[in-house]
């Protein structure tokens, strides 16, 4: 890897990170909602599940997902059958380990905005005549937009650092899977590679602090509002 | 209007709970009376499909909303029944305007004649658009009463709407709802732990207590015989009176009020005429007690009388008088009751101020 293709790198970290959290945004609303709102004694397992993905480690959760989206397994197969093309080793898979990792620091945040959000309103609603989509739409979501913000730019700071999941189902290849994370790991394996390396460590650092001062400010400005 | 029968067990209360509850109206008021905790509010709840008993039927008007064996449940936003509640509710992310215009066809009836006289009866078009968090209390409650009313409801369901708001503000708001009842003609069914609004704004009213019906029929009639029921502390609160008038003073701006014995309450000036009986109330706080009579107070009356009762509930002391041939309560701290050094035998003045007075039988005083 010479040490001036590093822009690539960076963008290519920063599309994989907004990709990750556009596609998970729906699914951990979703989540977050089921999390918050159900009584059922399923709910322990389900939440369990979602919260997996922090504690395993990440290499873990690559090769579990390695299992599932592989050339030769189920899910890869029926992607191949419908888009002609493979998983393993790609950008989408990029975006996959992501969003996986991310996921859970997504929904809790959503899961504790909607928590905070007073079922009492929801009652109202529906007895001013909005049923149950609506009100989710018009009261639920609109009051836990803060959280569902901070929650998304949590997990965009996660999928920035990703490196563990991605390096076992997207592996490394330049242009396509090499992140900056991946990045960092070759340039130390390479003779003179420690300056570009830095220099990548350093926006890496920037890039995530900046995520995380946003995330702070957005539950801060929640907890006023 | 509403027609109900309904039970449920809550296994998980401290004691079992068991709400068993059957009931007819024909409005267009009906007001629900109990403590808290005789299962008024899930009463509402039912009412308004936000809680399902175990067995039950509930019909408004004509159109059974619940039956159980049955498996009728039309879920609450097609009952058309708006819900109003102690604390207003208003939905923080919107503005005034954004809470009116919340229900289905609200935003276009906001700008109709009778959205219009919605607003002037509520008097919130000044508020219009405020936003929330700048309303005071008073003002909260009557956007949330203008926003369940540009629901176009077929019943107004009311739970507590006064009792988070001081003594003024909740007759405000009371007198409010009696115009509300008046000149909207909106029937509505509504909880409350205070005789004075029943007596003030239900047609009918039910009592509840430990989840049973006790007492079911006129205000005034099952207000009268508060101690058969049990309702002792619950009615003890207010002062209720009915009281005939002996004298108008149109200048001084009051009624007299035979209280028996040549003792006279001095009332808002009303015109009924004298010899007629009228019904009043005024809150137990109202009543000031003093040792003396004391000398130049603006309050109307000061009325001889003698303790009857002392009471401890709690934090406060409620204590009886007798004046003339009537009794009446006031609400004291257990300090002041300690200081004035009170028994029961002591004479005592007690202090109403004449606009803590209402007249309770229709036109507001």
């Amino acid at each position: 890897m010479t040490p001036d293709a590093q822009w690539p790198v960076i963008l290519l970290s920063i599309r994989v990170a907004v990709g990750a959290v556009a596609v998970s945004l729906v699914p951990g609303i979703a989540a977050g909602w089921l999390l918050a709102r159900w009584q059922h004694p399923l709910r322990a397992l389900v939440q369990g599940l979602v919260m997996l993905p922090l504690v395993l480690p990440p290499v873990v959760t690559g090769y579990l997902l390695l299992h599932l989206l592989g050339r030769s397994r189920p899910f890869g197969q029926l992607w191949h059958v419908w888009t002609g093309g493979h998983l393993a080793y790609t950008t989408t898979a990029c975006v996959i380990a992501a969003a996986v990792v991310g996921f859970p620091l997504l929904v809790e945040a959503i899961r504790l905005s909607m928590v905070a959000v007073d079922p009492r309103l929801e009652q109202v609603s529906r007895s001013l005549g909005r049923g149950p989509v609506d009100t989710f739409l018009r009261v639920t979501l609109p009051l836990s937009l803060p959280g569902v913000a901070s929650g998304a730019v949590l997990a965009f700071a996660r999928a920035l650092g990703e490196f563990g999941a991605t390096i076992v189902l997207a592996g490394n290849v330049a242009g396509e899977t090499r992140t900056i994370p991946v990045a960092v790991y070759t340039l130390l394996n390479v003779r003179d590679g420690e300056a570009a390396a830095t220099r990548l460590v350093l926006v890496s650092v920037a890039l995530s602090l900046a995520a995380l001062l946003v995330s702070f400010w957005l539950s801060a400005r929640k907890r006023s509002a | 209007m509403l027609e109900l029968a309904l039970s449920h067990r809550f296994p998980s209360r401290a004691s079992a709970f068991r709400l068993d509850i059957a009931l007819a109206s024909r409005g267009p008021a009906l007001g629900i009376f109990g403590a808290s905790g005789s299962g008024k509010t899930t009463l509402l709840h039912a009412i308004a499909g936000l809680f399902r008993p175990e067995e039950g039927r509930i019909a408004v008007g004509d159109r059974v909303v619940f039956a159980r064996p049955g498996g009728v449940f039309v879920p609450p936003e097609r009952r058309r029944l708006a819900l109003v509640t102690q604390d207003a509710l208003l939905f923080p992310h919107r503005s005034v305007r954004g809470n009116l215009a919340f229900a289905p066809g609200a935003d276009a009836r906001l700008d109709s004649p009778a959205g219009r006289r919605i607003l002037e009866v509520l008097r919130i078009e000044p508020l219009l658009e405020r936003r929330i968090e700048h309303l005071s209390g008073g003002e909260r409650q009557r956007v949330a009463i203008g926003r369940a009313l540009l629901a176009d409801p077929s019943l107004l369901l009311l739970d507590e709407p006064t009792s988070a708001l001081d003594a003024e503000l909740s007759r405000d708001v009371l007198g409010l709802l009696m115009q509300v009842k008046q000149t909207l003609g909106v029937p509505m069914v509504f909880v409350t732990h205070r005789a004075a609004e029943l007596l003030a704004l239900a047609d009918d009213c039910v009592v509840l207590e430990a989840g049973r019906v006790v007492a079911q029929g006129l205000p005034v009639e099952v207000l009268q015989r508060p101690r058969a029921l049990g309702l002792a502390s619950l009615v003890g609160v207010d002062n209720l009176l009915r009281v005939p008038v002996v004298a108008h003073d149109e200048t001084g701006g009051v009624s007299l009020l035979d209280l028996g014995a040549g003792i006279t309450l001095a009332a808002p000036l009303c015109d009924v005429p004298i010899g007629r009986a009228i019904e009043i109330g005024f809150y137990a706080d109202e009543v000031l007690i003093c040792l003396e009579k004391p000398a130049g107070i603006s309050a109307r009356n000061a009325l001889a009388c003698v303790v009857d009762s002392i009471d401890r509930l709690g934090h406060e002391v409620l204590v009886g008088l007798r004046v003339g041939a009537t009794a009446i309560r006031a609400r004291i701290t257990p300090a002041a009751a300690r200081e004035l050094e009170l028994a029961t035998g002591r004479p005592v003045v007690a202090l109403v101020k004449t606009s803590a007075i209402h007249r309770l039988d229709g036109e507001p005083t």
